[in-house]
């Protein structure tokens, strides 16, 4: 048997039990041989569980360690890793649970391991320059209403369906959760690093429309303008100048962009 | 595959040859180490304590940005650091992962490691990860496998490779020499270096029944260039490599004779499960250091190190 024949073949006995190895393999010095061949399987599964459980720790907390194992091992059977770094193994779970059957019914998994896989994502996302306050100091008021912004490109935006933000905090903070529950509308649930660290935050509806606006490179005065559609023309301005600074405060801007000429 | 495999460093790997330019000095002694765990960043970094050298697990920091490799910068900038992979899949009849390679060069590049290691096994096959460092018959064509798979990993890192043994819970019946034999023609057909896991050997050797002294014996002595330490967990008919635990008594016996046979060889002890604060594992290191002076003399460090 070729090299490349024997490692399909011992592959297979990890992945789907298939013990036609065996016939290849010597009984150790005090074990049989199937006994230590089932230390293999026995490292694969546990060790991809805790990879999954490291990567979502509040989903587990969540679930419980039973069913979290359950619901990891399930994942694992489904989606065997294409990627030499475990890092990135457990990317796929928040779509798996969103379209397994078995969770059907509780939507909040699905949006609580996104979330996590978000702030993942943010924790080891590309460095970027921040945008801070000083930044802006030297830019002539006659400017401000044709700057457009970047944001970091660490920051991504969550529309859960779910209370899952609300869970995260409860689980993260090591009080029991309230029960699960669908929201009338979706959140908008911002993720992002700053500094070192990744955090969230959930916009009101004006801070996301403006989220949204930034992104689609309006420029400030754009931003106000909706702004005053609406929420009103009084303090439209103001509402606007005092988002920004708080955008500006916790790094979730990257640039800003000088007029066009 | 392997004739694939075998033609990849066919065009240089030869003296004399333009592409032939691999650093193959040998690396420094460094002294006694840890691998970095992120959960003693913090007693690292605004401590100072008596560690010598770190080993870094290089897809942890395989990562776009962020803290994992600032951190990794402001280590590197106070400590040697060692490049320790887990998922090469040297001995893997799959084709390589140039990105995966292309990765680590660029990781290599930033933190300027003393050397790069990874194990000597494969990972998976057929584009699949099983995120497990597994076994190879000891066979003619395995080593020819291997060997021209280092080939190209060598060129591409431009640097000779360190690999470590592996702990085995297996054995195949085609297995055409013992693993020290398959180890030491792998080193002198390719120049790579050797990370001599000491607990692995205990591991493998009491799995598979034979002598680890043996194993010992059959490795050559010039090629080793780092101890690994670590604790195992006793099942009774077999042990299993769990890294979470401290080292054992018969390791430590183990680690004894290995400096009597290589001489002062950079060490460190590796954990990787229920890591304990920087403050107990010091301890422990510091019985390395103890147990190194006892065999070689207090003198034996620095002779090596200013050699």
């Amino acid at each position: 048997m070729k090299l490349k024949d024997f490692q399909a073949q011992f592959q297979r006995a990890i992945l789907e039990g298939n013990d036609a190895v065996l016939e290849h393999l010597t009984d150790g010095a005090c074990e049989t041989k199937s006994n230590l061949l089932n230390v293999y399987r026995d490292a694969y599964t546990l060790r991809l569980i805790d990879v999954v459980g490291n990567d979502h720790e509040q989903l587990r907390r969540y679930l419980g360690m039973d069913d979290f194992r359950a619901l990891a091992a399930g994942y694992i059977a489904a989606h065997p890793s294409h990627h030499p770094n475990a890092r990135w193994f457990a990317r796929g779970l928040p779509d798996y649970l969103k379209s397994a059957e078995a969770f059907a019914d509780r939507p909040e998994l699905a949006e609580l391991a996104a979330l996590e896989r978000a702030l993942n994502d943010a924790f080891d996302a590309e460095d970027a320059c921040v945008l801070r306050m000083a930044d802006l100091a030297a830019l002539p008021p006659a400017e401000w209403a044709g700057v457009a912004f970047v944001r970091h490109p660490s920051a991504t935006c969550l529309k859960p369906y779910t209370n899952a933000a609300t869970l995260w905090k409860a689980l993260k903070a090591g009080d029991d959760p309230p029960a699960a529950a669908r929201l009338p509308e979706p959140a908008r649930i911002v993720v992002w690093r700053n500094e070192t660290i990744a955090m969230f935050r959930e916009f009101p509806p004006d801070e996301a429309m403006m989220w949204e606006l930034i992104g689609e490179g309006a420029t400030f005065g754009r931003v106000c303008e909706m702004m005053a559609v609406f929420g009103g023309a009084d303090g439209a301005a103001m509402r606007a100048a005092g988002i920004l600074k708080t955008w500006l405060d916790v790094g979730l801007l990257s640039r800003a962009l000088p007029p066009a000429d | 595959m392997s004739k694939r495999a075998k033609s990849q460093p066919s065009t240089s790997a030869k003296a004399g040859d333009p592409a032939h330019s691999l650093i193959t000095a040998k690396p420094p002694y460094l002294g006694f180490g840890l691998g970095l765990r992120s959960q003693h960043y913090t007693d690292i970094l605004e401590g100072n304590p008596h560690v010598d050298w770190f080993e870094v697990i290089s897809e942890n920091f395989m990562v776009p940005g962020g803290k994992p490799l600032a951190i990794l910068d402001r280590i590197a900038a106070r400590y040697p650091v060692v490049m320790h992979g887990v998922s090469m899949s040297i001995a893997s009849t799959a084709p390589f992962d140039e990105d995966y390679l292309d990765a680590l060069v660029k990781l290599a590049e930033r933190v300027e490691p003393k050397w790069i290691s990874d194990h000597l096994c494969w990972t998976g096959v057929h584009g699949v990860n099983l995120h497990d460092l597994l076994p190879i018959p000891y066979t003619r064509e395995a080593l020819d496998h291997v060997v021209a798979r280092v080939h190209h990993v060598q060129e591409r890192l431009g640097r000779a490779l360190c690999l470590e043994n592996v702990s085995t819970y297996v054995q195949f019946n085609r297995s055409e020499m013992p693993e020290w034999e398959f180890i030491s023609e792998l080193s002198k057909r390719t120049g790579c270096w050797l990370l001599f896991d000491v607990n692995n050997v205990y591991v493998s050797a009491f799995n598979h029944g034979y002598d680890p002294f043996a194993f010992l014996g059959g490795i050559p002595a010039d090629r080793v260039i780092q101890f690994h330490l670590a604790g195992h967990s006793d099942m009774v008919n077999y042990v299993i490599d769990t890294h979470d635990a401290p080292v054992r008594a018969e390791v430590w016996d183990l680690y004894e004779a290995a400096l009597r046979r290589f001489g002062p060889v950079s060490t460190m002890i590796e954990r990787d499960d229920h890591i304990p604060p920087l403050a107990e594992l010091l301890p422990e290191l510091e019985h390395a250091r103890g147990v190194a002076d006892a065999v070689l003399g207090k003198g034996g460090k620095r002779k090596t190190a200013a050699a």
